[in-house]
């Protein structure tokens, strides 16, 4: 009996290590990485991924042992004790050194990311000169171009419902605004997620390395159309940029007939 | 004796997972809808009696269901005059391969085929692949899927059969949704806001505001059609392909050309339907009978409404002209003009929506209330124009028309007939002048903010 408890229990980390060992064949794990920082938040994820692993192992292994050792039948008087001042030492500060260590690696990453240092400087678009200001609202997304004269705000501004649409290859900085309330500007391809929060205006950046059409997805529960709150981030060359921003300006001035 | 713990966890753990297995495997089965009939046509007297008779408001569903058919099979009525012409109501694009009579050009239908190339092109892979069972369509395909079904039953047994493989291919290219497949979509993702006749009261509906549109009397607001017509297919596509700003209309781009221009389709027979019902309950109040002949006049009526809705359109013919300074200021001139524009009177001297016509003082209790309801009983306030918020669209042509046609079901007037082109132009241009928000540059000290 106690044999069954225990293989009962040594079943689920050899479950949960064969389903994330597979999980790749299954299409279950993350979509390809397609920007410039994507790799270094997959390597952040798979490092805490592993550590948290060997934790699961190590205390799944020793409670299947324990269900088997210190069965009831074999050990009908139970031993009491007070606690162990040492033992409690090591359990609090393995873990606080642990979470130290998540903490410092993944600092430069973040602030590459996230803070005004780590935002690109030089290139067509910088926190001065965005591409864009991305819209969100109950429930979709507008995409609103500078236009001729490169400022944002004024009456020349195109827009685009939908989809955004950036060069490849290049440090793309946006800004994301939200027209009503908090909503979260998510593409999984760029391991991006940013919220928008109504009345501010947050630059975000990213660098996308594949053309293609990506989902873009609001990541945060926005009100009761938030599933289909979606809309699509198409990375093209920069040839087929400049393009799509003429053929935009063509349609924004169109005299209806079209 | 310890084993009937873990006896009853195994079982318990087999129940879920068999539980689980159920739910996977069965879609929840279609609720049926039924069409009803308005709330006008069912409307009580003051005596509380119905204003129409119980057996005429019969009279009337069942006509309607014999012009545009139920929910789940819904078809035009092919009148006796449509069978002689060869001209099927229920097919705007095969109309136009038989005898050039549809409504799309050669140019938008290859459009329609192109995207359909994208958007299959999963599923195409697979024909070409030859695994023709692979191939899932969508649910709100209930047509196509019935087609494809059939095609399969005829496989011959070489899975490569180039001629099978193409027509197969050919299905999914030509795509072009029936009405059910329409109505089925409509059910998935228009529903639950306009509800089953496009009454713009389904389940969510009471959470919004502004409020869905209600279809049934005709009236778009944001069109390019004057003298308050019924809109073209063009302007009904560029609401689903654009959304509308400010309101919870959002973009479907998500979906193929030809599943919007399906939705259109589906949107124009509830319409009919809902102004056909409309004559009815006015021919029956004006004392007229309600035959056969009464019924399809009205069908026809309506239909050479939104048929004729082209000669409607608003031309605009050159090119859009760029604001300068000196026009900017004369739509300021006309804005606050009296005569002409008098803008002013409701939008407010800022425009901000704020004009003194736009209120008034409720006879009651002297609160200051909106002035005026549109056609479908909301009380309406004028747009501030401050905001940069356009329902109808920002781009130059979309305020023009608002300017030039007024808008539908809204106090927002035509403008005047004395007004040229380049008034209304000049207009447009203050308007969009007003939105203007030149971008602050983010400093780069963050003292400069202490500062204010």
């Amino acid at each position: 009996m106690r044999l069954i408890a225990s293989l009962l229990l040594l079943a689920v980390p050899i479950l949960g290590v064969y389903t994330f060992m597979t999980a790749a064949d299954h299409d279950w794990w993350f979509p390809p990485a397609y920007s410039t920082f994507a790799p270094d938040i997959d390597w952040l994820f798979d490092f805490i991924m592993y550590m948290v692993a060997f934790t699961f192992i190590v205390t799944e292994v020793a409670l299947a042992w324990f269900v088997f050792k210190y069965s009831a039948k074999r050990n009908d008087k139970g031993v009491f004790t007070h606690g162990s001042h040492k033992l409690e030492m090591i359990w609090t500060a393995i873990p606080a050194v642990a979470l130290l260590v998540i903490a410092f690696t993944q600092m430069e990453t973040f602030a590459k990311i996230k803070f005004a240092s780590g935002f690109p400087t030089q290139g067509r678009f910088t926190r001065e000169k965005p591409i864009a200001q991305v819209w969100a609202s109950q429930f979709d997304w507008r995409t609103r171009y500078p236009g001729d004269d490169g400022v944002l705000g004024t009456v020349d501004d195109l827009e685009a419902s939908y989809e955004f649409v950036v060069p490849v290859n290049e440090d793309i900085v946006f800004e994301l605004r939200s027209r009503d309330v908090i909503h979260s500007w998510f593409v999984p391809e760029f391991r991006l997620k940013q919220d928008a929060l109504p009345g501010h205006t947050i630059p975000v950046w990213f660098n996308a390395t594949k053309e293609g059409s990506y989902d873009l997805v609001c990541a945060e529960l926005c009100g009761w159309g938030h599933y289909k709150m979606s809309g699509r981030v198409r990375v093209v060359s920069a040839q087929e940029f400049d393009a799509y921003q003429a053929d935009l300006k063509a349609k924004w001035f169109s005299n209806g007939k079209e | 004796m310890r084993i009937r713990p873990c006896l009853y966890a195994l079982a318990a753990a087999a129940l879920l997972g068999a539980g689980c297995q159920l739910d996977l495997a069965s879609e929840p089965a279609d609720p049926v809808v039924h069409y009803s009939l308005s709330p006008t046509t069912t409307a009580l007297d003051e005596a509380g009696e119905p204003l129409l008779p119980l057996a005429e408001q019969d009279h009337i569903a069942g006509s309607l269901t014999m012009l545009f058919g139920t929910p789940a099979n819904p078809r035009f009525l092919r009148t006796a005059e449509w069978v002689d012409d060869e001209f099927d109501p229920n097919w705007p694009t095969y109309a136009a391969d038989d005898n050039g009579g549809g409504e799309f050009s050669e140019d938008e239908l290859a459009a329609i085929k192109a995207d359909n190339e994208r958007d299959f092109r999963r599923e195409l892979a697979l024909i070409e692949a030859g695994r023709y069972e692979d191939v899932v369509l969508p649910s709100w395909m209930p047509d196509l899927r019935s087609k494809w079904a059939a095609h399969l039953a005829s496989k011959p047994a070489d899975a490569r059969d180039a001629e099978f493989q193409g027509e197969a291919k050919a299905l999914l290219v030509d795509f072009y949704p029936t009405l059910r497949d329409s109505a089925e979509l409509y059910r998935q993702q228009c529903l639950h806001c306009h509800g089953v006749e496009g009454g713009g009261d389904g389940p969510t509906a009471p959470f919004l505001n502004p409020k869905p549109r209600d279809y049934r009397a005709g009236v778009f607001k944001f069109t390019s059609m004057k003298d308050k017509s019924t809109p073209r297919r063009e302007d009904l596509y560029r609401i689903l392909d654009e959304g509308v700003t400010g309101t919870a209309m959002p973009s479907f781009r998500r979906f193929s050309q030809a599943e919007l221009h399906g939705l259109v389709d589906y949107v124009r027979l509830l319409s009919m339907r809902g102004m056909v019902e409309r004559d009815l309950v006015n021919t029956y109040l004006n004392e007229e009978a309600l035959s056969m002949e009464a019924v399809l006049e009205s069908f026809s009526a309506v239909w050479d409404k939104w048929g004729k809705a082209a000669e409607k359109h608003t031309q605009f013919d050159g090119a859009v002209p760029a604001p300068s300074k000196e026009s900017i200021e004369r739509g300021r001139t006309l804005f606050m003009d009296a005569a002409t524009g008098n803008c002013f009177s409701c939008h407010g001297a800022e425009g901000r929506g704020d004009g003194a016509s736009a209120f008034t003082k409720h006879p009651e209790t002297g609160e200051t209330i909106p002035a005026y309801k549109d056609d479908w009983g909301n009380e309406i306030l004028p747009r501030n124009l401050r905001q940069g918020i356009f329902r109808g669209g920002r781009r130059p042509i979309d305020i023009y028309y608002r300017i030039k046609n007024g808008i539908n079901g809204t106090p927002m007037p035509a403008a005047v007939s004395t007004m040229s082109d380049d008034d209304i132009w000049a207009l447009v241009h203050y308007v969009g002048s007003l939105s203007e928000a030149p971008r602050v540059r983010p400093s780069s000290h963050s003292k400069s903010n202490a500062d204010h």
